[in-house]
């Protein structure tokens, strides 16, 4: 079951096109498929709120980093739309993932004493 | 096609988003189903996934193609928000409509008239140049010697140009008539670039004594005495008894410089070098390439100066002045258009402010749907484009309106002012909208959203959500919305105060004017030019105008009859030098000067003038008769106070002239004029063959024109008459351009104040229907009826105040603009500011009392209750 509200974080403000972007480097997904994996992977403490999931993705394949087609997953017969990342999306994965990191270390080094202390 | 194309593509990606949504929405549901514990897993998975709509909204907005498109949406929705809300939408269109359109037929008066009155001439090139001195600061007319010295000492125009008007008859089948002309120097058209309809204009050296007399006629006057006939060309006209070659016709609408009927070429002469004295032409130039007004300026000073050191005596004082065309004949108007100008200006603040007040009233009362559309995820800039796209719908609804009454209110204002005055101001045939003035609605139009929509939206859309829709819309205008809306209204008030004092003061003028005496009869005379030719003998000429009066008077239906050199309120008045004996000379040698009148014996009683002394001019006083001279009223007072002036000589042309009679005063100049010296003397003892006749008749004298037309005939056909007006319409053309500007200014006060008041009740009202449960409090803990009313009336009335203090300061300053012109009443005078802010205040009240009344009448347990 999915967390309670408050325990839930919020994602900032272009973190889910990198979690999209990274989701999709290992392999073709769909929509829910994305949702779920970011869900999974972080224990429900993201929730991928659809109402930006669905533009996002479809601001990344306006811009060219994923590409998308209708295509029949392995186990199934029904076709759903794809989205698979792009030489352009690997790029923009690797530059924001840089930058995200840098972010962090800074963050941690504010933090850092207080949460020794 | 290309709709089709990206319609159809628009369409199948909609359609795959659809089938994407739906997609995830059927992989949640299979999911919940299979860890089970619901009983409708299609319905939690839409549950989960929240506004399904807005998702599909947003998701479609990433691939919108253009901001164009969101714009028609924008358009869609703020007309359905119209829709909604027809009395706002009618409100702020009829009064945005009364701001553009009044100002927009103004700039239909203003932009001919005082900036473009030549638009079919390259305007922006031509100078006009006259002379002036501090005793005749607007005057246009340039003598010969000055004209002469421009054309070869003004290096920055390519060509100076003269005119000089002219009177002159045509002869026709039915004897002859005086029609209205320029004497040109025959450079003027080509220095001018007038278009012709047919021919050309003059040539070089047609304007040399020894060249055949040749003419150009006017459009009009070529399509009404020709037919339009080409065959006009070349043919021989009849003007002043000389027959004329007709070498070209104008082309339609070329009027210059001002409406003419036939131009002829203006002989220089030698001798004209040396004619410093006397001014009579009006001076145009073309700027040479590259030259601006400034080095035609320059050359202008220059050449004053080369004249004053030529001939001092003359020139003293007098100096040449170079001005863009467009200022030729109406730096008298100027003051008036400004007048308008300023006025209108105010109406459309007042309009602005009122519709800024109405949709602030409006989206308070929307606090919550904008609150909701915030909350559901519209970004700010979104619905400030949303709201300023509505507000600019209703500036475009109330443009187009305003379109329609400028084009009404621009045929009023041409019906208003009559022909005859309109033929003196050039560019006046060019007033109506045009499509400058539609595009200057249109910016107008674009300007007022800005200026009423920008202060409501930005409020509306920084509104705190969770505080208006817990509230339930109550306090959304809030105490700073209510107090915002307060110093509208107050600005509103203190517009309208400016506008009705200025209105009043005006109002007050045109009331004493139309009372004033001019001190001739105006109803039943009939007003005409005559001339007689040079053809006609002396003795000839004399006999026929000295018998005209009696008979004139012998016909049915006329009482009386009379020659005068200038009829009084026509704007012209010849002037003489004279002297009285034994009189200290005036300072720096100047003379005495007075009106001069050469009469006719009937023309006292023709025109009600009375004999208040000794007699008036009689028919004994012929040519070989002792010179006598009668004297107006004021001259006899201002010469001889309190003593007997009949019996005493004045000198004219160092001659002694006689004093028979005193008569009384004639305001030439019309009422608002001072009066001046007059000397009427008898037209056979100072000859001059271009009269004016004064008919007065039994009834409707314009029904005489015939009666007239053939007695005149009949005694001498070689006369000629024309401008047959009666004085009523010489009155009118006298007093309409301050008529239509007084009645403007008048009106514009009326849609102020409308507003002014309309303002006031909606704020007051408004503040009655928000407070209403707290003056159902108020009731139930015991305060009376009255106390509530006179708290509401209270609050109408201080704000009225507030708006009448500080319309106090407008007001006095519009009244300054307005002093110059004011007759009768002083700009200063407190009671009429005093009277028209004790009006304003009594509207304001009545306003105020019929919410003031609703809210006393609060029942207490329905306030509560609701």
């Amino acid at each position: 079951m999915a967390k309670s509200s408050d325990d839930r974080v919020e994602l900032l403000q272009g973190t889910l096109d990198m979690l999209i972007l990274k989701t999709l480097l290992f392999g073709p997904a769909h929509g829910h498929g994305i949702a779920k994996h970011i869900q999974q992977t972080t224990r429900d403490v993201l929730t991928v709120e659809h109402g930006s999931l669905y533009p996002a993705l479809h601001r990344l394949e306006k811009k060219g980093a994923v590409a998308a087609k209708w295509d029949k997953p392995p186990d199934g017969n029904r076709e759903f739309k794809f989205y698979r990342l792009t030489a352009a999306g690997r790029k923009q994965l690797l530059a924001q993932q840089s930058k995200w990191d840098e972010l962090v270390r800074a963050i941690g080094r504010v933090m850092q004493p207080a949460t020794e202390g | 096609m290309w709709r089709r194309l990206f319609g159809g593509a628009r369409r199948s990606r909609d359609a795959e988003i659809e089938r994407e949504l739906r997609d995830h929405l059927d992989l949640e549901a299979e999911e919940i189903a299979a860890r089970g514990g619901t009983d409708s897993p299609a319905l939690e998975a839409r549950r989960r996934f929240g506004n399904r709509t807005l998702v599909l909204e947003s998701v479609r907005g990433v691939w919108r193609w253009s901001w164009l498109e969101q714009l028609g949406q924008d358009v869609r929705h703020g007309l359905r928000g119209l829709r909604r809300s027809p009395v706002y939408a009618i409100a702020a269109t009829i009064t945005l409509a009364l701001g553009i359109g009044a100002t927009t037929a103004v700039f239909s008066l203003t932009d001919p008239v005082l900036r473009r009155p030549f638009p079919l001439l390259p305007q922006e090139r031509l100078v006009s140049i006259g002379q002036r001195s501090a005793d005749c600061p607007a005057c246009e007319d340039v003598s010969p010697a000055a004209f002469l010295a421009l054309r070869v000492g003004a290096p920055s125009m390519a060509a100076v140009a003269a005119t000089s008007s002219w009177r002159t008859a045509l002869r026709g089948a039915e004897g002859s008539e005086l029609v209205e002309g320029f004497l040109v120097s025959a450079n003027l058209f080509s220095a001018v670039s007038a278009p012709f309809a047919l021919g050309r204009g003059f040539a070089t050296g047609e304007d040399e004594a020894s060249a055949e007399p040749v003419t150009v006629l006017s459009y009009d006057f070529w399509q009404s005495r020709f037919g339009g006939s080409r065959g006009v060309l070349d043919s021989a006209i009849t003007l002043s008894g000389k027959a004329q070659r007709v070498v070209g016709v104008l082309a339609k609408d070329v009027v210059f410089p001002t409406r003419a009927d036939v131009y002829a070429p203006l002989v220089t002469r030698p001798s004209d070098a040396q004619n410093y004295g006397s001014r009579y032409l009006y001076v145009f130039g073309r700027l040479a390439d590259g030259a601006t007004i400034a080095d035609a300026r320059r050359d202008a000073d220059r050449v004053s100066h080369s004249l004053a050191q030529a001939s001092p005596k003359t020139e003293e004082g007098w100096r040449l002045v170079a001005r863009p065309v467009a200022a030729f004949h109406t730096e008298d108007v100027a003051l008036l258009v400004e007048i308008v100008a300023v006025a209108v200006a105010l109406v459309l603040l007042a309009a602005c402010v009122s519709v800024a007040n109405l949709a602030l009233a409006r989206t308070a009362a929307r606090g919550r749907e904008l609150a909701l559309r915030a909350a559901l995820g519209g970004r700010r800039t979104r619905l400030v484009r949303h709201l300023l796209v509505e507000a600019f719908l209703v500036s475009l609804a109330g443009g187009a309106l305003g379109a329609v009454l400028a084009v009404w209110g621009v045929s009023v204002m041409r019906d208003v002012v009559p022909p005859s005055l309109g033929a003196f101001v050039p560019g006046w045939a060019f007033v109506h909208v045009d499509g400058r003035a539609l595009l200057f609605t249109l910016v107008v139009s674009v300007a007022t959203t800005l200026v009423f929509a920008l202060l409501p939206t930005l409020r509306a859309t920084r509104v705190n959500l969770s505080s208006v829709l817990s509230d339930g819309g109550r306090a959304s205008a809030g105490v700073s919305g209510t107090r915002l809306r307060a110093c509208l209204v107050v600005t509103e008030v203190s517009v309208a105060l400016v506008l009705l004092t200025g209105a009043a003061l005006l109002a007050r003028s045109v009331h004493n004017m139309m009372n004033g005496d001019p001190g001739v009869r105006l109803d039943h005379v009939l007003s005409m030019h005559l001339s007689v030719p040079r053809t006609v003998p002396d003795s000839a000429a004399r006999d026929f105008m000295v018998r005209l009066d009696e008979r004139l008077m012998a016909q049915p239906g006329i009482r009386g009859a009379g020659l005068t050199t200038t009829t009084p309120l026509s704007n012209t008045r010849w002037g003489t030098a004279f002297d009285v004996p034994g009189r200290t000379p005036l300072p720096g040698d100047r003379r005495l000067s007075a009106t001069d009148q050469r009469v006719t014996p009937g023309y006292f009683r023709a025109m009600g003038i009375h004999v208040v002394a000794g007699r008036g001019i009689e028919a004994r006083d012929d040519a070989s008769a002792p010179r006598v001279v009668v004297i107006s009223h004021h001259t006899a007072e201002h010469f001889w106070p309190g003593r007997e002036a009949v019996g005493r000589t004045v000198l004219i042309d160092s001659l002694p002239w006689t004093i028979v009679g005193v008569v009384t005063d004639v305001r030439h100049g019309g009422f608002d004029e001072p009066l001046f010296d007059e000397l009427y003397r008898s037209l056979p003892q100072a000859m001059s063959r271009t009269m004016d006749l004064e008919v007065w008749a039994d009834g409707d004298p314009d029904a005489m024109r015939d009666v007239v037309r053939r007695t005149i005939g009949l005694a001498n056909p070689a006369a000629a008459i024309g401008g047959v007006m009666t004085m009523r319409d010489l009155e009118a053309r006298h007093v309409s351009a301050f008529k239509l500007m007084a009645g403007l200014v008048g009106v514009f006060a009326a849609i102020t104040m409308v507003i002014a008041v309309v303002g006031l009740y909606g704020v007051i009202a408004y503040g009655v229907a928000q407070r209403t449960r707290e003056i159902g409090v108020r009731i139930a803990l015991g305060a009376r009826g009255r106390d509530i009313l006179s708290q509401v009336a209270g609050g109408a009335i201080r704000l009225t105040c507030m708006g009448i203090l500080l319309g106090g300061a407008g007001a006095f300053a519009f009244a300054q603009l307005l002093r110059s012109i004011l007759y009768g009443v002083t700009a200063s005078d407190p009671r009429i500011p005093l009277a028209v802010a004790a009006a304003l205040l009594g509207v304001a009240i009545a306003a105020a009392l019929i919410p003031a009344w609703r809210a006393a009448r609060v029942n207490p347990a329905v306030a509560l209750r609701d």
